[in-house]
């Protein structure tokens, strides 16, 4: 394409973007089309990638494609192997999306839709897509290192032992959290329990198929498991309509909460084969499915958003969760805009994947784009309802009372008019008995993206399957993350513990295994039974909690790309060069502006006067009514919780600049802890 | 005279578009097929069958449910390990 002709193309993008961001920021008092969010999004993201990712790619990390990568050097055909960039970019895009961009950014829309889509956008371009990127970078050159490693070779062993303890706490947190929006999914919802339930005989079933009658088949085993669950789906519908067996189904929230702890620890448990690898390929099978439907829907359906663009809950007094935008819709949607945790899939399997390096900039920047984009439309899901739907389904009996009528009232108070009639005639709709006080964000989610499809596909005699379809494919999802995420707490506990009493590191020993593994589900149940036993729905104490842990982890992963930045800029000469300091400022700029929204937000919430938002607060005010000892202690537990992970992420930045400072000053030498430079043939072979 | 060479141009002119036709049908076939090969690439990657494929080059094994086994023994440690995100 002719010079002129791409310039004309970037600044028509670039105008397009702004005429977007400026009509969504703007406009007031009529309802937008969803496809302004969208178009907003990807012109925003396609001048991020074309410009920003090019300049850290050629000036930051000077990307060299004439170096070879672990993948090719270290060539195994097991961990390491030299993969199609495309490839990698889809099984780096797998790994990354998991809920957190779906139900984050359905919280975060009680302030309306503009605070969370401009967050999504802007945390994106700058924060997360540049965290992925520069992680997965410094874990190609140093032979896919793992970001804990990174941290202690590069900051120091305190880094390392951070990063472990912020790693441990955030899976713990991440599954109580999650656990918690299964069972306020399921409660007194036969129709969606059973589908559930269905799921684990057809893994066991998938598993056996895949082994026996089928090795290796798995995208043949996934399509059967696929239609065996849409099976289970139209089962449902029957169960759910035939008294005796919904009887049966219809659980209450702590029953629900049991069968998951139950579930974890079996999982944990059982052999991989027989019900982990299965669920989670039937699990990728679904959510890629999903996502792309989702994104045909919206597209197709181009629906208007019902929620204003700001609430008056921008004030802190939302009934979802309490807190002022600034910092808990920061902290509430991580994943679509920075995410800790994709740290360490960046420092996991994709570095050992990678075949040249400058396709770090695809796989990394690119794959959080497009989990980025995940989370504009599970905001665009949420906002497609009507404002007094969202927050009759989002909002605790706690606050606004538990019976219909009182519901409506205080909603209807607020500015937000919905009909218990309304609201009885969508529940009845997708076959559920009621919709209220269904905290989480995944009901709604459900509700939204149920009127996306049917409105694309069957109309509303249909809306029940495609409700019950999307609550399975959260549910399923989520169930996924649980029995991954235990085993993996597992790991690291027996990795740990093994240094105390060798014994106990044997992965392969059965009471260690028994052992940890009932310590981590331990861990994670007493936040889930926490959450359901919480007056406010206990989502307005765990998923901040969780924000807060995945903002630190990734606190701690800028930290270690600023101080590799750092290193870097003094390797050659020994001494700084100040035009490469403000390279810096590429890592440095998140970095500030997350230790400012964590520590704010952890400052909130531990000693915030307000009960709904202070855990201290709240524990007092519960000891002042005489409540139950055991939910004043976990009050103080989550403060504690906060409280220790703040001050190791605190002693890591301390850490981090000290060695910084050592560097720059001269007093400790610049090296930074690659493998050395081998030239690479994969290139050459390539061209010729 | 004058026809035979219209007639001559617009054949000509014909069998140019029609090739460039086919040029450019081939090179759009040619995009769809390759773009579906490296979804199926990708799918396949992503449910462990590229691995298992390279576990079978590797030990020289053919596939069966004593191969497979072997191959989801080695890489159960593996799996187990491997986060989830959120």
């Amino acid at each position: 394409m002719p010079k002129f002709l791409r310039v004309f193309f970037w600044i028509a993008v670039s105008l397009l973007g702004a005429l977007a961001l400026a009509t969504i920021a703007l406009h007031r008092g009529e309802q937008i089309n969803a496809l302004w969010l969208v178009v907003a999004a990807v012109s925003t993201y396609a001048v991020g990638y074309r410009f920003y990712s090019s300049f850290i790619s050629a000036k930051v990390l000077a990307l060299d494609p004439l170096r070879a990568t672990p993948a090719e050097r270290l060539d195994n055909g097991r961990d390491f192997v030299p993969t199609n960039k495309w490839v990698v970019f889809g099984h780096h895009f797998a790994a990354i999306a998991g809920p957190g961009p779906l139900v984050g950014p359905v919280l975060a829309a009680q302030f309306g839709y503009l605070p969370g889509t401009l967050w999504i956008i802007a945390g994106a371009v700058l924060g997360g897509c540049v965290q992925d990127f520069v992680i997965l970078l410094f874990s190609v050159r140093r032979d896919g290192k793992s970001l804990t490693e990174m941290a202690k070779s590069e900051i120091g062993p305190l880094g390392g032992v951070v990063a472990y303890v912020a790693v441990l706490s955030i899976i713990i947190i991440l599954l109580g959290a999650t656990a918690l929006i299964v069972v306020n999914a399921l409660k007194s919802s036969p129709w969606g329990t059973f589908t559930i339930a269905m799921t684990m005989p057809i893994a066991v079933l998938m598993g056996v198929y895949l082994r026996r009658i089928r090795p290796g088949k798995v995208l043949e085993t996934s399509v059967l498991g696929f239609v065996l669950v849409l099976a289970a789906i139209f089962g449902g519908r029957w169960v759910s309509e035939t008294p005796s067996w919904a009887a049966i189904f219809t659980l209450t929230a702590p029953t629900l909460a049991i069968l998951i702890i139950v579930y974890g620890f079996a999982a944990s448990s059982l052999p991989v084969w027989l019900l982990l690898a299965p669920r989670d390929y039937l699990s990728t099978f679904v959510k890629l499915g999903t996502i792309s439907l989702l994104a045909v829907g919206i597209v197709a359906l181009r629906p208007s958003l019902h929620m204003p663009p700001l609430t008056r809950f921008a004030d802190g007094s939302g009934p979802v969760f309490a807190g002022t935008i600034f910092p808990f819709a920061f902290i509430t949607i991580a994943c679509g805009a920075v995410s800790g945790f994709h740290s360490l899939i960046s420092s996991g399997t994709t570095p050992k994947l990678i075949r040249h390096e400058p396709e770090t900039r695809f796989v990394g920047y690119g794959g959080m784009l497009a989990e980025s984009m995940v989370a504009i439309m599970a905001m665009i899901a949420a906002s497609v309802l009507q404002p007094g739907v969202y927050f009759a389904i989002n909002s605790p009996a706690g606050i606004v009372g538990q019976a219909p009528e009182a519901a409506v009232t205080t909603i209807g108070s607020w500015g937000f008019p919905v009909t218990a009639a309304q609201m009885a005639s969508l529940a009845h709709s997708v076959g559920e008995q009621t919709l209220f006080n269904r905290t989480g964000g995944a009901p709604a989610f459900a509700v939204g993206m149920a009127q996306i499809f049917s409105n694309t596909l069957g109309g509303q005699a249909v809306m029940a399957l495609w409700y019950h379809f999307a609550i399975m494919f959260e549910a399923l999802f989520i169930l996924t993350i649980l029995d991954a995420g235990t085993r993996v707490g597992r790991f690291m506990l027996q990795d740990a513990l093994g240094h105390i009493w060798k014994p106990l590191g044997r992965t392969s020993w059965y009471p260690s295994i028994l052992f940890t593994s009932a310590v981590i589900v331990a861990a994670w149940g007493n936040f889930l039974w926490q959450g359901i036993k919480d007056p406010l729905g206990g989502i307005n104490s765990l998923w901040p909690l969780f924000g807060i842990c995945n903002q630190l982890l990734a606190t701690v992963a800028l930290c270690v790309a600023t101080t590799i930045i750092v290193k870097m800029g003094c390797a050659k000469t020994g001494r700084v060069k100040m035009g490469r300091v403000r390279y810096v400022l590429v890592t440095l700029v998140p970095l500030c502006g997350l230790v400012v929204v964590t520590f704010t937000a952890s400052w909130h919430k531990i000693l915030d006067p307000n009960p709904r938002i202070g855990f201290l607060a709240h524990a007092r005010q519960l000891a002042a009514a005489g409540a139950n000892p055991r939910l004043i202690f976990n009050d103080r537990l989550d403060a504690a919780v906060t409280g220790v992970l703040v001050v190791m992420v605190a002693m890591i930045l301390i850490e981090s600049s000290l060695e910084c400072m050592r560097v720059i000053s001269g007093r400790k030498s610049a090296a930074v802890k690659e493998s050395p430079f081998v030239m690479t043939k994969l290139a050459m072979e390539e061209q010729a | 005279m004058k026809t035979i060479v219209c007639g001559a141009d617009t054949l000509v002119r014909e069998t140019l578009e029609a090739r460039a036709g086919r040029a450019s049908a081939g090179a759009i076939f040619a995009v769809i097929i390759g773009s579906f090969k490296v979804i199926v690439a990708t799918l396949r990657e992503i449910f462990d069958e590229s691995a298992y494929q390279r576990f079978l080059d590797r030990s020289r094994l053919e596939s069966s449910p004593h191969a497979y086994a072997i191959f989801q023994q080695e890489t159960e440690q593996a799996k187990s390990q491997r986060p989830r995100c959120c």
